[in-house]
């Protein structure tokens, strides 16, 4: 299956949740909204595209929207090993961060009241 | 994308965008900008920062499209992470960064200076509206091979019958004197030229108007245009100069106009008046000379203009073939009738890029030492890399990359400097070489875009010098087998012939080139201390121009003897009032003023007495033509014989010489009753017919008094007596008390009084020839003097890594010779025996570079040999003592290695 990055990560979960709406604009809103983070619409496009290539996410282009001149959008969405893939992330990050948090939030307080 | 006639992002940016942006995903990544813009500006951002959004986004994209371009193709040549490694290592290793970036830098600094000069010299462009389509038309003497530039009729001709080329103009330059208010005049250069030549230019004026058609008839009043220059300086920018009334020589003229900063039509004036000429004033073919310039008509070619003029050249040679017979029209683009180097003259001056360039290969030859020596230390990593498949090609471009980091940043300062530097060379070139006069206007100061492309090659070529020699070498043979004793701690990399080549060419590179430099040097500091036989820092010197001096046409003896005659009056009236002059003690004239260069020529002895010339046919010697009381006012004493009476310079056969000349020609003797003649040029030689020159009695001797700037070893002088404004004697040498600079408002005041139209030109102390001089040879001498410091410094840290390395890879074959019981004394003489050959095999080849200078430039009254000798060997001693210096270190340390620690490892 692979590694996936943090980015690739944060990517397939906005493919996750914006479902057929996922294409490039809206994808890079997704996760600003969610992480606070901008992100350039190249990183977008060229991390998809190793996605793609990986075999982990598909992409479709659509139908000329009404209203708007030019060129059809190109959309985006999680293929099944994607979702695995991206399942298997979190897990891991779930299974090494269990029951940990609070001695997180214990650490992070010392250090906060050292500072 | 943007909705139909939504907000769009600045085109600019959106074309940034398409240049920067290179993908298989582009344009859905530039609609997403697009759109995002869009929404930004719909929700009420302001437009400038919808713009800076945009932007960013823009950059980042272009930031992951390219670095996930470079991770694709990471398993071919070059990758990413390449050039990561490279800047990691600038940081690594701050003294090769430092040492090899300033060289490079340096030669990249010289060579696009270089080429965007050579550029505008043999490639010139016109900053004027269709400047390509802006010719010249000449007249060409295809029996004398010479211009024929009195082209009055011609030119009238033209511009009635050509069709070819439109907006015909033409244009002569006459030195005038400006005065303005104060009544001081001073010396311009002035454009007479048709008002066409501003149309053709299609340059608008900053104030007022340019010259008018209605301003050539013969009587309309006098007008004049300013230079943006001039009107700054002599009139204080005043915006209100336009309707007020200058002189120009005896006219005098109203300021119609004012051109803005950098038009200089048609060279480098400043200054524009009309011109009026009348055709029936002239013979055919008689005149003043002028520039005849116009536009190639829309659709013509310079072939088709040229085949038009042909054949109007053609009729006017048969309707006159008394003047017309061998002239034969030509059109050119423009700048080349001002500048043209021939075929062969491009050649050669195309061909100065070839030195710079082999420069900049040996200055990376000496970087490529240092990055050897690095990538060499780095031999077990790239063993390892190689051992894990990558290909020899994958780490010659890493090596590559690494280098091109270094050489990218040497070029990014290289061409910061570049037009600063343009900037100094070509003020350097204008106040020495032009003698004042500015370059014609087209040359400029930036850098065109070839310039920038030719650096990039630049970049690209010190890259591949510096990065791939090193790397195929390193490469180069059984590279995994290598790997075992790279494991074991051992080298396998060996610095073989072309290693040898290079430390030789280094060594005698460095003994050589200081020596021009100190040489330079050592010249500066004579030409300052040279005493030129008089008291130089209390003279002023001037050229004295009359407006007679312009008049053409009126060639016949009585009207030239006529004009001289009355521009003596006028010189010697200026000298009776400046004799009156209480600062002033004494005034004279000579056709060269003293410490200047002057002239010189062949001559030859009367029988005996004379040393045999060294260079035959004759004795070269400087001649000075100079009136009777010159060397009463310089003060410079005669030792024997007389010195010039006023019958000399009618009789014109009594000679005085300096005592340089009794000296080196006459070996001591008495001159006086000698005799000299002049040879014949060598070229006027060949001629039997040649008449044979007169003999000239030396009357006199005069004490050490030179006929040069102090820098030449050329001193033998001989003096001609002439009567002033006589045989071009129109210089005046003014003997002041006190700072002769101080005087000089009061010399122009004086002479503007006695005469307006007398030109004062080149007003200088004398004390100025020898500064110019010395600016030059100081350019030179710091040009050369920071090539050879970092050619030195180079070449000391390239040998020293080199020398080091190569004696620290045997640290373990000493050890196993110590352990085994070797004698340190034979063991020390293998490890140096071959860093010494190699800097000895330098030091004989940089003195052999050395002799054979010294053969070509050698002179008599040049210091002896034994001086160069000496510098040889003090720089052989330096060498040798960097070469064992680098020996030293690593052979003492291998001589101490543990015999056990030594064994054990084998």
């Amino acid at each position: 299956m692979g590694y996936l990055g943090e980015f690739e990560q944060l990517i397939l979960f906005a493919l996750l949740q914006l479902g057929e709406e996922a294409y490039g604009v809206s994808i890079r809103e997704a996760i600003e909204r969610r992480t606070g983070r901008l992100v350039s619409s190249g990183a977008i496009y060229t991390t998809l595209g190793r996605l793609e290539e990986r075999g982990l996410v598909r992409s479709r282009v659509g139908e000329p929207v009404s209203g708007r001149p030019g060129r059809p959008r190109k959309y985006y969405a999680l293929r099944p090993a994607g979702a695995r893939a991206l399942r298997e992330a979190y897990e891991t990050i779930q299974a090494m961060a269990g029951g940990l948090l609070p001695r997180l939030d214990e650490l992070a307080r010392a250090e906060a009241g050292e500072a | 994308m943007g909705g139909a006639g939504g907000p769009r992002p600045p085109k600019v940016l959106r074309w940034i965008a398409s240049l920067l942006i290179r993908a298989p995903d582009a344009a859905f990544i530039m609609d997403d900008l697009g759109e995002l813009y869009e929404r930004d500006v719909a929700g009420g951002m302001p437009r400038w920062r919808a713009r800076w959004r945009y932007g960013r986004n823009l950059l980042g994209s272009a930031w992951s499209v390219w670095g996930a371009g470079v991770r694709g193709r990471g398993r071919g040549g070059v990758s990413w992470l390449d050039f990561k490694l490279g800047f990691r290592m600038l940081v690594k290793y701050p003294g090769l960064t430092l040492i090899g970036g300033l060289a490079m830098a340096f030669a990249i600094w010289v060579g696009v200076g270089t080429f965007e000069f050579i550029s505008q010299v043999v490639y010139p462009t016109l900053p004027l509206e269709e400047g390509d389509r802006i010719v010249a038309i000449e007249l060409w003497n295809v029996e004398e091979s010479r211009q024929e530039p009195r082209t009055l009729h011609d030119f009238i001709a033209w511009r009635e019958e050509l069709r070819t080329v439109e907006v015909l103009g033409a244009s002569r330059t006459v030195e005038r004197n400006l005065i303005t208010g104060d009544g001081v005049g001073m010396p311009v250069d002035v454009a007479e030229m048709t008002a066409s030549a501003f149309r053709l230019a299609g340059v608008a004026p900053l104030l007022g108007r340019t010259l008018q058609r209605a301003d050539e008839a013969p009587g309309a009043p006098g007008v004049v245009v300013l230079g943006y220059d001039l009107w700054q300086r002599r009139f204080g920018a005043d915006p209100g100069v336009v309707g007020s009334t200058v002189r120009l020589g005896r006219e005098q003229a109203t300021v119609v106009g004012v051109m803005p900063e950098g038009f200089a039509f048609p060279v480098s004036h400043r200054i524009w008046a009309p011109l009026r000429l009348d055709p029936l004033e002239y013979e055919r073919g008689q005149g003043p000379a002028l520039r005849v310039f116009g536009r190639l008509a829309a659709g013509v070619s310079l072939e088709e203009a040229q085949a038009e003029l042909t054949a109007l050249g053609r009729r006017a040679a048969a309707a006159y073939p008394q003047t017309h017979e061998h002239l034969r029209p030509r059109v050119m683009p423009y700048a080349k009738s001002v500048i043209d180097p021939s075929g062969w003259e491009s050649l050669g001056i195309l061909s100065i890029n070839g030195f710079i360039i082999a420069l900049l290969v040996l200055v990376c030859g000496n970087v490529a030492l240092l990055l050897f020596a690095r990538a060499a230390a780095r031999e077990s990593e790239i063993a390892v890399r190689s051992a894990l498949g990558a290909s020899r090609g994958r780490i010659i471009g890493q090596l590559f990359a690494e280098a091109l980091v270094l050489s990218a940043v040497a070029a990014a300062v290289g061409l910061a400097g570049a037009s600063l530097g343009l900037r100094w060379g070509m003020g350097i070139l204008e106040s020495t070489v032009l003698d004042g006069y500015a370059l014609p206007f087209w040359f400029h100061e930036t850098l065109s875009p070839a310039s920038v492309v030719y650096t990039l090659a630049l970049t690209l070529l010190a890259a591949a010098v510096a990065g791939v020699l090193p790397a195929l070498k390193v490469t180069g043979r059984e590279l995994a087998g290598r790997l075992r004793q790279a494991s074991a701690g051992g080298g396998g990399v060996r610095f073989g012939g072309v290693w040898t080549a290079v430390i030789v060419a280094q060594v005698a590179f460095t003994i050589f080139c200081p020596l021009i430099s100190l040489v330079l040097q050592r010249e500066m500091s004579e030409i300052r201390n040279r005493e030129l036989g008089f008291p130089v820092e209390e003279f002023l010197s001037v050229v004295l121009r009359t407006d007679e001096d312009q008049a053409m046409g009126l060639a016949d003896d009585s009207a030239r003897a006529e004009r001289q005659a009355r521009a003596r009056a006028t010189f010697l009236e200026l000298k009776r009032r400046l004799a009156a002059e209480p600062r002033v003690s004494g005034v004279t004239f000579a056709a060269t003023p003293p410490g200047a260069s002057h002239p010189w020529r062949r001559i030859e002895v009367d029988d005996g007495g004379a040393v045999p010339p060294w260079e035959p046919p004759g004795y070269r010697v400087r001649v000075a033509s100079v009136a009777v009381d010159y060397f009463d006012v310089l003060g410079a004493a005669i030792t024997a014989g007389r010195g010039f009476e006023p019958a000399d310079v009618e009789a014109g056969r009594a000679v005085v010489v300096n005592s340089f000349f009794v000296d080196s020609i006459l070996g001591g003797h008495n001159p006086i009753g000698r005799r000299v003649r002049y040879l014949p040029d060598r070229s006027e030689a060949r001629s039997p017919a040649a008449e044979p020159e007169p003999w000239y009695e030396i009357v006199g001797v005069v004490d050490d008094l030179r006929l040069d700037d102090g820098a030449s070893s050329l001193i033998a002088g001989l003096f001609h007596p002439v009567a002033p404004a006589a045989a071009g004697a129109n210089g005046m040498v003014v003997h002041v008390r006190g700072d002769p600079a101080s005087f000089a408002p009061r010399l122009r005041r004086i002479a503007a009084d006695v005469d307006p139209t007398l030109r004062l030109e080149r007003l200088v102390p004398m004390e100025q020839f020898r500064r110019e001089y010395l600016r030059f040879y100081g350019f030179w001498s710091w040009l050369i003097g920071g090539l050879t410091l970092i050619a030195l410094v180079l070449s000391w840290a390239g040998i020293y890594a080199v020398l080091s390395f190569n004696v620290a890879r045997r640290t373990r074959e000493i050890g196993v010779r110590v352990a085994l019981g070797g004698n340190a004394r034979r063991i020390i003489l293998a490890v140096f025996r071959r860093p010494i050959l190699q800097v000895g095999l330098g030091v004989i080849v940089g003195a052999l570079l050395i002799v054979l200078l010294h053969i070509i430039t050698s002179d008599p009254g040049r210091e002896p040999m034994a001086w160069q000798i000496a510098q040889i060997a003090v720089y052989a001693a330096v060498m040798m003592g960097v070469c064992m210096l680098a020996c030293i270190v690593p052979a003492w340390r291998a001589l101490h290695v543990e015999p056990t620690v030594a064994l054990r490892a084998e």
